[in-house]
């Protein structure tokens, strides 16, 4: 219980001393997190957009399994992913084991998912009037889809947090793909699980605070984009 | 290549919700320039068939020609220039200067863009300094409602839908849309097709008045359609009742809870033919007039009888409304055979 | 217009992080696989620096369980290894895996208990400490969690010629790592093999408040033997042999065991120099 007080003071500590390997921990979450999201809202919402909205007979199957791929454990991925980039394997020759790339693709397997599953839902829940609407004043397909995607902006919003909260907190792809390379490839969880696991929970806490003041700060600047 | 100057033509246009029927229409004209009507229950097919002619969806079978051509969702001969306005009011998530500006902004039509929306906003009432910046949501129902019909306007569309464009609003915004849909037609010649539960001003502005009923078209406007269910009374006759004892006869209906449609040249009025008279009729029915309005197009008088629990309505012309000395409140019979109606 | 203030912001302040912060060093990379207990004395951190300067080559290692280390061997993902397994070292160098294996140092593992010793086991040796445990059914906890500690401790029953007692009620397995295990013995007043770096730090945390002490320590069954062994060339074609070869030459070398034995773990020596 006492590491938690004295937890909390080294984390003010590391933040305000400028702690190199705090930041560089820091640094590389935050590369990793936002390299992965990037790609998954790119793909992930058109592809949402695509399931919420057309009307197709796998439809229900699809959602079924991309609902699905929500539960996948994140050190599962990271064993996947390991075993396609480990030199032995189908991509062993691009180097991308122990590198953030290697992370990045691992957690784009665990946001897509997400921003897809939570993107359809937002586009069914989409009012009728709205295509009616746009089809009324002229709107041509990609006009349709652009215009939808931003009238339901709020909901896409609320799908990118979730996502985005969810790898930057994850420890397995970032471990087992990663190696907690210090300097390199050591984010700020797989950093929290090493003092942990040395038996240096007050060092843990204080990287844990770290990172929710991050997530804190990313959400304030999220909640500025919301109107009402 | 205009057939007959009509700017529709609907050709056996079946249309289903799901695996409901909710269209049949075998042939439908609107002509250009003209304003049409449509009227009918809930539920029996205005809405989708205003949607099909805005060429939102295309008919589950059957052709929609537009000025001579057969067209679909999407195409460029009738995106912008076929608009429909929906029943419950509706904007766009962005300020109603982005909202009226849309249709021109896609269309890259942005010459002078401040002084149309201006004047789109002035058709509708609504002042530019104080309503253009507003957001979408702080507006009334009927606010919102006429930025939407202007947003429309501004497009100078060649056709404007409108889906009971008066329900949802209050009082003065429902007078400045009805007053904005004429102005339309007035400054670009738009083809008005509106479906309303407001026969007043239906007909005192409309050409023609088309009466839907479970998807089907009647092209002459309110007709008397009357519900089951039917009780045999013997052969080829069935009946129901009508409010207190009276009873309503008609032939052998395909079903026990048929439609029948009283063929309205069949209906007579006669509020003083003696008994003998009226005894050639198998149905004689006394009822009292509620209501008489006068028609546009043809200076018919449309005249509602009430009738136990039902309403009938009929064509009457000045004169006869004269040599009968019909008027709201009068006592009548209605009279017509078993015969005079058809199944539905 | 707050809005797109703030959207630069945060596009400034990211764009920063990539320049400002160390990321991949041009020059010769080397890439090890060592085991958690290593990495976590800090020793590695300590030489690492020195051995740059010396060598122009930057080590960079991931710090996984024993076994996860010769597999990673095996898969050609790093280039050398440190671990402290020589019976699996040495059928690893047999199939092929590892070659050059060059012992650097050592330390050990105690078996500690209860400052009292209720089972009275203090200062004996190893045999003589197990049975004696065994017979009086005194509380043992196990890491039980197949890693080279725990191998390690399965090895001392076998050595002692007492059958480990697997199903008895008195033997813990916790599963967990060695801090964990620690503290389950300490709350159960038990007994348990720990290795001594470990010791030092729960000493050094607990401070006064310790309940456990040093029992039983110095058998030559209890020694930890480090080496460093590259990864075969012949099983994998891309791997930085040469410079493996390199850094476990820096390890064998006078320098390095003089950096080794001035290592101190919260002011208590660990390792033990012993390359030949």
């Amino acid at each position: 219980m006492d590491f938690l007080l004295s937890g909390f003071l080294k984390a003010l500590d590391l933040l305000i001393t400028l702690d190199s390997s705090t930041w560089s921990a820091v640094a590389a979450s935050l590369k990793v997190s936002t390299i992965s999201m990037l790609i998954s809202l790119a793909a992930g919402l058109p592809l949402g957009f695509a399931l919420g909205y057309f009307d197709f007979r796998a439809r229900r199957f699809i959602r079924t399994c991309v609902d699905t791929l929500l539960s996948l454990p994140t050190v599962f991925i990271g064993l996947v992913v390991y075993a396609f980039i480990t030199s032995r394997g189908p991509l062993g020759e691009f180097g991308l084991l122990f590198t953030l790339t290697g992370i990045a693709i691992g957690q784009v397997i665990l946001a897509l998912p997400i921003v897809v599953a939570l993107t359809a839902s937002t586009v069914e829940n989409m009012d009728n009037r709205l295509r009616l609407t746009l089809m009324s004043l002229g709107a041509g397909k990609r006009d349709l889809v652009v215009t939808c995607l931003w009238e339901v902006r709020y909901g896409l919003l609320a799908a990118a947090v979730t996502a985005y909260g969810r790898v930057m907190t994850e420890v397995g792809i970032s471990m087992m793909v990663g190696g907690n390379i210090k300097w390199h490839t050591r984010t700020i969880t797989t950093a929290i699980a090493l003092e942990t696991g040395k038996g240096m929970f007050a060092n843990g806490i204080a990287l844990g605070l770290v990172l929710i003041t991050i997530a804190f700060a990313v959400n304030i600047s999220v909640s500025f984009l919301r109107q009402r | 290549m205009n057939q007959t100057g009509s700017l529709y033509r609907l050709d056996h246009v079946v249309h289903y919700y799901n695996d409901t029927k909710a269209l049949n229409i075998d042939e439908m004209t609107i002509p250009a320039g003209s304003i049409t009507g449509l009227t009918g229950p809930n539920g029996s097919g205005k809405s989708t068939l205003l949607k099909l002619l805005a060429f939102v969806s295309a008919p589950t079978s059957g052709n929609i020609y537009f000025k001579g051509r057969r067209e679909y969702p999407f195409s460029s001969r009738s995106r912008s220039r076929v608009t429909l306005l929906t029943q419950e009011p509706y904007l766009l998530k962005r300020s109603v200067y982005d909202n009226i500006a849309y249709g021109l902004k896609i269309r890259k039509d942005t010459k002078q863009l401040d002084d149309r929306v201006r004047n789109a906003l002035a058709t509708v009432g609504l002042p530019y300094g104080e309503f253009a910046f507003r957001k979408w949501h702080q507006l009334s129902g009927g606010e919102t409602q006429r930025a939407a019909m202007a947003a429309r306007l501004i497009l100078e569309p060649e056709v404007l839908l409108l889906d009971e464009p008066t329900a949802s609003v209050d009082a003065d915004s429902a007078k400045l849309i009805r007053d904005a849909s004429l102005k339309a037609r007035e400054f670009f010649g738009t083809t008005l097709v509106i479906a309303s539960h407001d026969w007043h001003w239906l007909y005192e502005i409309c050409d023609n008045l088309l009466y839907l009923f479970k998807g089907m078209v009647f092209s002459s406007g309110m007709e008397n359609i009357i519900s089951g269910p039917w009780e045999k009374q013997g052969e080829d006759l069935y009946a129901r009742k009508i409010g207190g004892e009276g009873k309503l006869f008609v032939n052998t209906p395909p079903a026990e809870d048929s439609h029948a449609l009283v063929r309205k040249k069949d209906l007579h009025i006669n509020p003083h033919a003696s008994g003998k008279e009226r005894e050639n009729f198998d149905n004689r029915l006394e009822g009292v007039i509620t209501r008489m309005i006068l028609e546009k197009a043809g200076m018919e008088i449309i005249t509602s009888v009430m009738i136990g629990d039902l309403f009938f309505t009929l064509r009457l012309s000045g004169q006869e409304v004269r040599s009968l000395r019909l008027y709201p409140g009068a006592k009548v019979v209605i009279c017509f055979q078993k015969d005079a109606v058809q199944w539905l | 217009m707050r809005k797109r203030t703030v959207i630069k912001t945060c596009l400034v302040f990211l764009a920063s992080l990539y320049f400002f912060c160390p990321g991949a060093r041009a020059g010769e990379t080397l890439m090890m696989a060592t085991t958690t207990s290593t990495d976590n004395t800090g020793l590695l951190e300590y030489l690492e620096p020195e051995f740059e300067k010396d060598t122009g080559i930057d080590l960079k290692w991931t710090a996984t369980g024993t076994g996860k280390a010769l597999e990673l061997g095996r898969r050609c993902d790093v280039d050398v290894l440190l671990v402290h397994a020589p019976s699996a070292e040495k059928d690893y160098i047999k199939n092929g895996y590892g070659k050059n294996r060059t012992q650097v140092m050592y330390n050990d593992f105690v078996i500690i208990g209860p400052g009292n010793d209720p089972a009275g086991i203090k200062g004996k040796d190893i045999r003589q400490a197990l049975e004696r445990l065994k017979s009086l059914n005194s509380l043992f906890v196990s890491r039980g969690d197949d890693s080279g500690t725990n191998k390690k401790e399965l090895l001392l029953w076998e050595k002692s010629g007492v059958e480990v007692p697997e199903r008895a009620e008195w033997y813990l397995q916790t599963g967990q790592g060695m801090l964990s295990t620690i503290n389950v013995a300490e709350e159960r007043k038990g007994y348990t093999m720990t290795d001594r770096g470990t010791y030092i730090k729960y000493r050094s945390d607990k401070g006064d408040s310790a309940g456990l002490a040093v029992m039983v320590e110095g058998d030559a069954v209890l020694m930890n033997q480090y080496s460093v062994i590259a990864v075969n060339p012949d099983n994998c074609p891309g791997s930085k042999y040469d410079r493996a070869v390199r850094f476990a030459d820096w390890m064998a070398g006078e320098r390095a065991r003089n950096l080794i034995g001035d290592f101190r773990l919260l002011g208590k020596k660990l390792f033990i120099p012993n390359a030949r």
